[in-house]
């Protein structure tokens, strides 16, 4: 009776065990489902066979079409847990592809330089908002949205509104790092190109700076509690302005992966993508409040939300189904967690009683 | 008051799973009278106020009576519909609403559909007269003080006719002169035949207004009595079940090397404040709420910007233009609110342990078993009650995270420690053991600057006290003469106490 309270809870506490239960556990049912699906409509058809869903080639195939998201929700997830939000990524995104790929094309600036600036300029406009945001203290909501229409507008411009073809100007992005190698199932070709490396390398590395540098401890100070994080030393204002500068980096890098892969820039290679990524982040478990969450929660929140839309087509399920499917597995996920938050609050309450 | 029972608990107990709360309470409450609980925290008295208020049901059992009917369902709804108010420690008003709207919310008078505003407004005036109030109904609340609020709630509680009106530590965050006119509110509302339950710390409240007194232990009934059956000594016998001194008997050490010394200083609210500080010692700061303790507090730790004047570290003169520069000059700053400004609430003790030291390491890369390491030393050290520092913070008791705040100092090596209001809304118990601590400090030769409204801490704590007033320092006192009515003289201005 006297430790249960505490013991519970040392079992349910942030940052010991079972953090990203629950987004394994609807990783893992999702996955369930689609193969026990498959495999009913096969033994009704009569030919039982390994489901193509969890062959080795989907399973890449999975990872590739979610490395874009996957690496923005990465930016997303230090930006998140600082308390901050950035509405304005995959509208960045577009503008970033559509001067790449112009630039390229039609302003020839060298491939490396093109890259490069790239990069430079999507750092650049996020720091820009970064400083608004730090400086004046107002909503990175408004000031995040505010960037996303005007880069929609800028994208525009650069365009006339067109798309631009690369003409396969990335395809070194896009090598096959394993060529050769055949999936023991199906028989197919395996693919594995660099950017699904560079995703995994982002991954790591933002794993890493979150979790064992004093860089990671002070974002997440500053979204607990800012005032707080400010009287225990810390530099607020430039440690918010560099989670997004870091985004930006993240999304430059995402936004050059993705051309290498769709080969075409439009201003709906963007479009919406912050609501995927921003559902990854939430799906994975960091909180909109800021100095709560965790890389692999979003790593697989990522996957999650990712291999919805794969999983509706192999069921040759039309593909609008997998709208209804990711907003459900949002509000589960969020409503799953919040109930996890309140059976810890019943047992925060026991003990103030006592 | 009359004999006349309005509100009755009949063998009340309540428990959550492994713990009962409260344990076979009977409480009666009469017309007009002002019933007060009292008890250490934890004894029961939320709970009790609770289930009086609906919040919570109580186990299977016990009886409540309204009026002399049984009341079967107790639900917050059916509460209000019977007449209960209650009045909590926050305040539950709407902030960008006028008072007359906050007093009406929910409840509008109507006519045909239409917002009778005249009516309503004219209904407040009255009962604002009533309460010899000069606020004016039109007024936002946002710009009311807290004890103007409290006005507000009261008079709502009135113009909807309740019964019964409950009070959870009304005065927290009040001046002393709020604190007087409240309780006459209460005295002058209970004419109307209104039984009021009032919770309070305070005992000097109790005392100035209640009829009876109704003292919980541990969830058990203790006592219930008249005030004048009971003196404040005997009450604290009650309530601890043992013999508690009011004041604390501490150590004096012999003062050595002048370690922060402040030079006519002036910003945030504060102006021309001189002093100095030596290791082994404590320099209490008193005043009012108001009186710019917190705000001198601030500036000392480079939390605000100063305007004028010169702060000296050992000797030294410093120019802090954040924390992080007051951190590295050895200083500690333990704030008045420890879960707005002290505490990451959703990390864990770990966490909260290091987080400040950061400023003095220079290795980039941490490594969290180690982090662990220390939480756990500081964990045994002040012997906070955890099971281990991966406990998050959210989850312990106000005298707990006490001591998780001042780990996270000790682990900066500090050595001049600013304390503001060191033991606010903690347990008698994790007083002394706060105190305990704040003298094994002096002991290692740190130096003390402590800010306080908790008379007997100041009082029984400090070497020297300086006594602030309207953002000045108006008076210091040497330990001879520090006692409370010197202090109080000089805080409120004046012989006239």
């Amino acid at each position: 009776m006297k430790q249960s309270p505490v013991e519970l809870e040392r079992r349910r506490s942030l940052f010991g065990r079972g953090e990203n239960t629950t987004v394994i556990m609807l990783l893992v049912g999702f996955f369930a489902a689609i193969v026990a699906v498959q495999l009913i409509i096969g033994a009704i058809g009569g030919k039982v066979g390994y489901p193509s869903f969890i062959a080795p080639v989907n399973l890449v195939n999975i990872l590739m079409q979610v490395s874009a998201v996957g690496m923005m929700a990465m930016g997303m997830t230090v930006v998140m847990i600082g308390g901050g939000i950035d509405l304005s990524v995959g509208m960045l995104t577009s503008l970033v592809v559509i001067y790449l790929a112009k630039g390229i094309m039609d302003w020839g600036i060298p491939m490396w330089a093109a890259i490069f600036s790239v990069i430079i300029i999507a750092v650049v406009l996020e720091v820009a908002m970064g400083l608004i945001i730090s400086r004046f203290s107002v909503e990175p909501f408004i000031i995040t949205l505010g960037g996303m229409i005007a880069f929609r507008g800028i994208a525009l411009l650069m365009c006339h509104s067109q798309e631009v073809s690369t003409k396969g100007r990335f395809a070194v992005l896009k090598d096959n790092l394993i060529a050769g190698a055949k999936d023991p199932v199906t028989g197919l070709t395996l693919n594995l190109p660099i950017y699904l490396i560079v995703f995994f390398v982002i991954t790591i590395i933002i794993w890493w700076l979150m979790k064992y540098t004093k860089y990671g401890r002070r974002v997440y100070a500053i979204g607990a509690n800012r005032n707080a994080a400010y009287l225990a030393g810390i530099n607020v204002k430039n440690t918010v302005l560099s989670t997004y500068a870091l985004n930006g980096l993240i999304v430059g890098i995402a936004a050059i992966m993705l051309l290498s892969r769709v080969n075409t820039a439009i201003i709906t290679t963007g479009q919406n993508l912050e609501i995927d990524v921003i559902a990854a982040v939430v799906v994975g478990g960091t909180a909109l409040s800021g100095g709560k969450g965790n890389i692999w929660g979003t790593f697989i929140g990522a996957i999650l939300l990712g291999s919805i839309a794969n999983g509706m087509n192999i069921l040759r399920l039309q593909s609008e189904w997998q709208f209804v499917a990711k907003g459900v597995i949002l509000i589960v996920a969020v409503a799953a967690g919040a109930a996890v938050q309140a059976r810890r609050e019943r047992t925060l309450q026991l003990k103030q009683i006592k | 008051m009359s004999d006349e029972v309005i509100l009755k608990l009949n063998n009340i107990s309540k428990s959550f799973p492994g713990v009962l709360a409260l344990d076979n309470i009977s409480f009666d409450l009469k017309k007009g009278e002002i019933h007060c609980i009292c008890g250490e925290n934890g004894a029961g008295k939320s709970t009790l106020i609770k289930i009086i208020s609906g919040a919570y049901q109580p186990d299977p059992g016990g009886t409540i009576e309204f009026e002399g009917k049984p009341v079967t369902f107790f639900h917050p709804s059916v509460a209000m519909k019977l007449g209960i108010q209650t009045i909590y420690q926050e305040h539950t008003i709407f902030p960008h609403l006028d008072i007359t709207e906050n007093i009406f919310v929910g409840m509008e008078l109507t006519k045909n559909g239409m917002m009778r505003k005249a009516k309503m407004r004219e209904k407040t005036i009255d009962v604002l007269k009533y309460l010899q109030s000069d606020l004016s109904p039109d007024a936002l609340v946002n710009e009311l003080t807290s004890g103007e609020q409290k006005i507000v709630e009261i008079a709502k509680a009135l113009v909807l006719e309740r019964k019964v009106i409950i009070m959870d530590e009304p005065t927290s965050s009040f001046s002393v002169n709020e604190i007087d006119n409240l309780l006459g509110l209460i005295k002058k509302i209970k004419e109307t035949g209104i039984g009021i339950i009032y919770i309070s710390h305070h005992l000097d409240e109790v005392f100035k207004i209640a009829d009876r007194i109704t003292v919980l232990r541990d969830g058990k009934h203790v006592i219930t009595c008249d005030a004048e059956e009971v003196d404040e000594q005997q009450l604290i016998r009650y309530m601890v079940g043992r013999d508690a001194s009011v004041f604390y008997h501490r150590e004096f050490y012999k003062p050595g090397e002048v370690v922060l010394k402040a030079e006519n200083l002036t910003g945030n609210g504060v102006y021309d404040i001189s002093f100095e500080v030596r290791q082994g010692e404590i320099l209490g700061f008193a005043g009012m709420v108001g009186s710019g303790r917190s705000e001198l507090m601030t500036l000392l730790f480079g939390g605000a910007e100063k305007a004028d004047g010169k702060i000296s570290v050992m000797g030294k003169e410093v120019d802090f233009k954040n924390p992080g520069s007051a951190i590295k000059n050895k200083m500690c700053y333990i704030t008045e609110d420890r879960q707005a400004t002290g505490l990451f609430l959703i990390h864990t003790i770990a966490r909260n342990t290091i987080i400040a030291n950061l400023v003095n390491t220079k290795r980039l890369v941490i490594n969290p078993a180690k982090e662990f390491l220390v939480g756990d030393k500081f964990i045994k050290e002040l012997g906070t009650k955890a099971t281990d520092s991966k406990m998050m913070v959210m989850n312990l008791s106000g005298g707990n995270q006490q001591k998780v705040v001042l780990a996270k100092w000790f682990n900066t090596n500090g050595d001049i420690f600013i304390f503001d209001e060191p033991t606010r809304g903690i347990d008698v118990g994790a007083k002394q053991e706060i105190y305990k601590i704040m003298m094994n400090l002096l002991k290692e030769g740190k130096a003390i600057i402590m800010a306080s409204s908790d008379m007997p801490e100041i009082v029984s704590m400090s070497d020297r006290v300086m006594v602030m007033k309207s953002g000045r320092v108006v008076g210091q006192l040497s330990r001879e003469e520090i006692n409370e009515e010197n202090i109080l003289e000089l805080s409120i201005g004046g012989k006239k106490i």
